[in-house]
């Protein structure tokens, strides 16, 4: 429970210090707490006894694995995003948003009572909705902010309305109440039934699955680089576990009895969005749909009876090349024409790193992508859903083409290539986090230990 | 001893880390021998390993560590050593380890030297991954990681367009083998509930399919192996990763990755035995293949591209003795011709090494002079892979017809029209390349030289090898008549499936005689026409030509043989290389790519960027999905 | 059934859209003021800063109301609820510095 009001206390504190006038030791502040925050996850580690009688906050072994996933992959966000934020005036601003957000994905970890769950969804995308708008004088970023708001809105009016009707049919907002309630054998009305369906369009909405994620594009487009890269990594995972504890926990019996129905989503999601990749000239565009296609893979996991510990995995993994992707766009984007022809050139580091994201993403071994997307395979096949599997082996096919393509680009010969200078930390978190790609590979054969 | 073998691919490992993290900063000779270093430390384990599997004979299997634990599936990563892979071990890390030398003299001026050499080092790392798992996940990882390697080696000289639209076509081909073997993976998953060789074979779980279902895994298996060894119609790429660097089209192109297929076939061996469908379209596709390649290379006149085309109808070769069931002829072969072909593919970088970048042969000849020792090797290795005693190439080659011959009379007939084709148009490249007068620039003249030592002794190792390393496979009659046995067979049999025909000495004796006759007659031809006569090979534009315009110029015998030999085998290689190469193969392929970009220009005019028009889209889908969940 | 009935809904909407005469005037067209005539844009600019210290009062409004349950029962809480509250108010506390700091409260900027 340290953990998450340490993460509460970390967004206030950063309003302190800017109240102190101590903008310049903000970041360091930030990372300080980050490392206390994985400390403490670390030494929590599958020690944490359910605790008795509370309900609202239920902070147990695979919460706290998860926040430690969120934690770890803010932590080099931060560390990575440094030099953008730098010349931003209102920076500590953001900063605290980030924070208060990365709070609600917390909130989302952990939650034992639907009013919490609503709560960190809200705690969680409110400050998205103004990072996406924070750069003000820009109109794609404000359009951005906009319809990120407009329809996240309507997405959390449509979920509030799903809970709701949960609560009209169990007469609880209490998950283990809920639970009982299907175990105890009474019939699942049909108020609940479409109470559930809303609270699941609600969620498809925030990890952008179709057809609920045709924003995505746009938003992504649109915001600050660094803000798409929180968005597309925690925010998007944070929404996929509290998606996976309801419809793997008290959600389970719907997801038995609509098992074909979440397939069918998954399998349009994965359909549509590598598809319309395809055709992407904006390299942040094809992440975003990129990132779609993931959503596709992360829904299955619900069907797949999947372990919360292979979801993590397939976050991180996803997590950690998202964040390197579009890093290296954001380094790239202040030069001419098409900044990421010839990178080779201009900076090896970035132009491996971002190879390596890419070619994880469409998950080729030896990167950690192909592990996560075989363990989210292996698990459908044991669940006999081929023809999803099918699908998205077909689908992968295509998205090799097009990262593929994406990390071609980069090598490709250019005259006069100014160089791009990192600094070593910088420079430095770039290969560890590549690395980290790797070895996460290996690392996969130990996840049965935990 | 078989514990050593983590080792042996740990060295290009490191290797590989090495040049990664301290490349930048490292001279061109440390990097050299660490490169070469890693190699030959490896080669030097599977020696050892080699030699225990020798005397034990006992597969044995070496667990790295616990891997993948997912529900009911339960993969370690582990290695599996026995006859096998300790073979195909040794010639991995043995002909790697002389190519890393080569390129350490052939890459000396490029600026990308510590680039080649970890690309390297990372390639013979995955290779030996592929060769070593235990299962065929592992398996997998090696299959990935080999294709990537060779996709960017393929690439290497990433400054050319060309060079990079080559690699993407090599990726994509391999990709829809690759789908074929992940199919192949998920039927033998779902039916046994496992993926590893010892569970499926050893203890029979495959044996518990039903024989359509192991027709389907099989012909799933297969495809996969067509992808990788470049077997018609996913064949296209081979040629065209010709852009490479020579090293890697002799290592990746020739002797090592393209015999990936063969391993896998040859690895699930049993399932190809008991399905007789499977079998046959193995024996087929090789078929069409070898004929198919042969024929190809008899127009070609770029000196890669021969080759190229020749390691295409020799991969077909080694299917059409998978196919018979031979499977340990098959390896023979893919060891002979790793030998002969690298060293081929080698002194073929020589040659281009000397003429400054030309690899047209018509720019060539009289090549001897200036360069003698590439010109023995690359002698050595044209009698081999024209199969002529006592070279590697008779003996495997020659083990393969005989096997036709007892199986399938019109296969025979056939292989032996495409090994008379190989004759003679590998000794048409060799003779315009290196025999009469020089017909490229002055400059080019001048700029001709020997390649240095690092290069040469490679080259020299090879031809030994190309000379002395049949006699591993003796023939089985004539072998038992002289009391010198087939030492492969001996060694392999138990992991591979060893045919033993029953043909006698004398049949034996006089195919290899008819064989070797043949192939002399088509070295003769060879040497007439572009030796004694000095026919001048045609321009490119020239070919198309009606034929009686080429008929009017009187060339007396040469006529003859023009008519015979090369205007059917023309008319065939260019049918092949212009019909079902571009028009055929080329539009199915990219009616596919169409096919996927119509879908998604649909789903991109839902993105309107209207807000009305999402939320729409919202209600819309919320009903739907209701609708779904209802539908009872 | 379902569909026959979904189907009834879409197809009679459509046929209204489709049907329907559509004679558009200026008068109908413009928006409807309760019968008085409308004057002027609607769409004025005014001062982002009225917009800033609505939303601020609105906040720290909302807010106070949290304090009527507590000071209800005020004696059950005890001590705890009185921590609780002290907390509740150092957070507002601290939000209220903030933007005092950030400015928002300054009409004259």
């Amino acid at each position: 429970m340290k953990e998450l009001l340490l993460t509460a206390l970390l967004g206030i504190g950063i309003l302190v210090l800017d109240i102190l006038n101590l903008k310049k030791y903000v970041l360091p502040f930030i990372l300080l707490a980050l490392a206390t925050l994985v400390g403490f996850i670390a030494a929590d580690w599958g020690t944490i006894e359910t605790p008795f009688g509370q309900t609202m906050l239920v902070y147990e072994n695979g919460a706290n694995l998860a926040l430690g996933v969120f934690a770890v992959v803010l932590f080099f966000w931060f560390i990575l995003s440094s030099s953008y934020f730098k010349q931003h005036e209102g920076k500590t601003d953001l900063y605290a948003l980030v924070v208060f957000s990365f709070c609600g994905a917390g909130l989302l970890a952990s939650f034992g009572n639907m009013a919490m769950l609503f709560l960190g969804v809200e705690i969680l995308s409110i400050p998205v909705y103004v990072l996406a708008a924070s750069k003000k004088h820009d109109l794609a970023s404000n359009e951005s902010g906009f319809k990120y708001f407009i329809l996240g809105s309507v997405a959390s009016a449509i979920l509030l309305f799903g809970i709701t009707l949960v609560y009209g049919a169990t007469g609880s907002f209490d998950l283990a109440v809920i639970s009982n309630f299907i175990q105890d054998g009474k019939d699942a009305s049909i108020i609940m039934n479409v109470g559930i369906t809303m609270i699941l369009v609600g969620f498809l909405f925030k990890i952008s699955a179709a057809p609920f994620h045709i924003w995505t594009p746009d938003v992504y487009q649109g915001a600050p680089t660094w803000i798409t890269a929180f968005m597309s990594t925690i925010v998007k995972a944070a929404a996929m576990v509290a998606l996976f504890k309801l419809f793997t926990g008290p959600f389970q019996f719907y997801v038995e009895a609509n098992g074909y129905t979440i397939g069918v989503i998954a399998a349009v999601t994965l359909i549509a969005s590598n598809t319309a990749a395809l055709w992407q000239t904006d390299v942040k565009r094809m992440l975003a749909y990129s990132s779609i296609s993931h959503a596709g893979f992360l829904l299955s996991t619900i069907i797949g009876n999947a372990s919360l510990l292979s979801l993590l995995f397939y976050l991180l993994t996803y997590s950690i090349a998202g964040i390197i992707a579009f890093g290296v766009i954001k380094e790239t984007q202040t030069l001419e024409g098409n900044p990421l022809k010839g990178l080779y050139r201009r900076n090896g580091v970035l132009a491996f790193a971002f190879t390596a994201a890419l070619l994880s993403m469409a998950g080729i071994p030896p990167f950690s992508g192909f592990i996560a997307k075989y363990f989210v395979i292996a698990q459908l096949i044991e669940a006999k859903y081929f023809a999803l599997v099918v699908v998205m082996i077909i689908t992968s096919a295509i998205g090799a083409f097009y990262y593929l393509r994406a990390s071609l680009n980069v090598y490709q010969h250019i005259e006069n290539a100014g160089r791009i200078v990192l600094t070593p930390l910088i420079k430095w978190t770039y290969i560890l986090l590549t690395a980290l790609l790797v070895l996460l590979t290996v690392a996969a054969g130990y996840i049965h230990l935990l | 001893m078989e514990k050593l073998i983590t080792l042996v691919p740990l060295f290009p490992l490191v290797g590989f880390l090495y040049q990664v993290f301290f490349g930048k900063n490292t001279s061109k000779q440390l990097t050299t021998i660490i490169g070469s270093g890693a190699i030959f430390a490896s080669f030097v384990v599977s020696l050892i390993v080699f030699n225990s599997q020798l005397h034990s004979h006992h597969a044995v299997t070496v667990k790295v560590f616990e891997w993948i634990h997912a529900g009911s599936l339960h993969i370690d990563f582990a290695f599996l050593v026995d006859s096998l892979s300790s073979t195909y071990l040794l010639f991995i890390t043995g002909v790697g380890f002389l190519i890393h030398i080569y390129s350490s003299g052939y890459m000396s001026h490029d600026e990308g030297f510590n680039r080649f050499f970890a690309y390297l080092n990372l390639f013979v790392f995955f290779m030996l991954i592929l060769v070593l798992g235990d299962s065929l996940v592992t398996l997998f990882v090696g299959w990935e990681g080999v294709g990537v390697c060779s996709f960017m080696l393929i690439g290497f000289w990433y400054k050319e367009h060309a060079n990079n639209e080559a690699a993407k076509k090599a990726f994509i081909m391999n990709r829809v083998g690759d789908l074929g073997l992940i199919v192949a993976m998920i039927l033998i998953f779902s039916n046994t509930g496992t993926l590893n060789y010892v569970e499926l074979f050893n203890h029979g779980k495959i044996a518990s399919l039903s024989p359509s279902m192991l027709t389907t895994i099989a012909i799933f298996l297969f495809i996969g192996a067509m992808g990788k060894s470049a077997q018609f119609p996913l064949h296209t790429w081979l040629p065209d990763a010709m852009a490479g660097p020579t090293p890697v089209s002799a290592l990746i192109h020739a002797a090592t990755m393209v015999t990936a297929g063969i391993y896998l076939v040859a690895r699930n061996g049993d399932l190809f035995e008991m399905s007789h469908t499977a079998s046959n379209l193995v024996m087929y596709v090789g078929l069409i293949t070898a004929l198919m390649g042969a024929t190809i290379a008899l127009t070609q006149n770029d000196i890669k591209k021969v080759l190229a085309y020749s390691t295409v109808s020799q991969l077909g070769f080694m299917f059409v003795a998978l196919g018979m069931g031979a499977h340990s002829i098959a390896v023979f072969h893919v060891i002979t011709h790793a030998f002969f072909k690298a060293l081929l593919f080698l002194g073929s970088g020589s040659v281009i090494h000397g003429m400054g970048g030309e690899q047209d042969i018509r720019r060539m000849g009289g090549l001897k002079k200036y360069m003698p020792t590439t010109q023995k090797t690359f002698l050595i290795g044209t009698l081999a892979i024209a199969g002529i005693f006592p070279f590697a190439g008779f003996f495997s080659k020659d083990q393969i017809l005989a096997h036709a011959m007892e199986h399938n009379m019109p296969v025979f007939i056939l292989l032996v029209i495409a090994s008379a084709c190989t004759a003679f148009y590998m000794f048409r490249m060799y003779y315009l390349t290196f025999h009469g007068e020089f017909r490229g620039t002055h400059a080019q003249e001048h700029h001709l030289h020997e390649s240095p030592a690092s290069m040469t002794i490679p080259l020299w190792v090879l031809a030994v090898l190309s000379i002395v390393g049949g006699f591993i496979g003796f023939p089985h009659a004539m072998g038992h008549a002289i009391h010198f046995p087939h030492a492969l067979d001996h060694f392999l049999e138990g992991p591979v499936l060893v045919a033993v025909g029953d043909m006698s000495v004398t049949v034996e004796i006089i195919l290899a005689l008819a064989t070797m006759g043949i192939a002399a007659v088509m070295i003769y031809v060879a040497h007439n026409i572009y030796i004694a006569k000095a026919t001048p090979v045609l321009e490119d534009n020239e070919i198309t030509s009606p034929i009686h315009k080429l008929l009017n110029k009187k060339y007396g015998f040469d006529e003859l043989y023009e008519a015979m030999f090369k205007k059917p085998a023309n008319a065939i290689g260019h049918a092949f290389a212009t019909v079902v190469e571009w028009k055929i193969i080329d539009g199915i392929v990219n009616a596919a790519g169409t096919a996927a970009e119509g879908v998604g220009a649909l789903a991109r005019r839902l993105h309107g960027g209207h807000i009305a028009g999402y939320l729409l889209t919202f209600i819309v889908g919320l009903i739907i999905l209701l609708g779904l969940i209802f539908k009872a | 059934m379902a569909l026959v009935a979904a189907g009834f809904v879409v197809t009679t909407m459509l046929l209204t859209h489709l049907l329907g005469p559509k004679r558009k005037t200026k008068i109908k067209n413009e928006a409807f003021e309760c019968g008085i005539e409308s004057v002027g844009n609607a769409r004025t600019p005014f001062s982002i800063k009225y917009f800033l210290v609505a939303i601020l009062f609105v906040l720290f409004d909302v807010e106070v109301i949290f304090m009527y349950p507590w000071a209800v029962n005020f004696r059950e809480l005890g001590a705890f609820g009185l921590w609780e509250m002290f907390t509740f108010m150092g957070l507002m506390v601290v939000g209220l510095l903030y933007i005092i700091k950030k400015g928002a409260l300054n009409w004259e900027k």
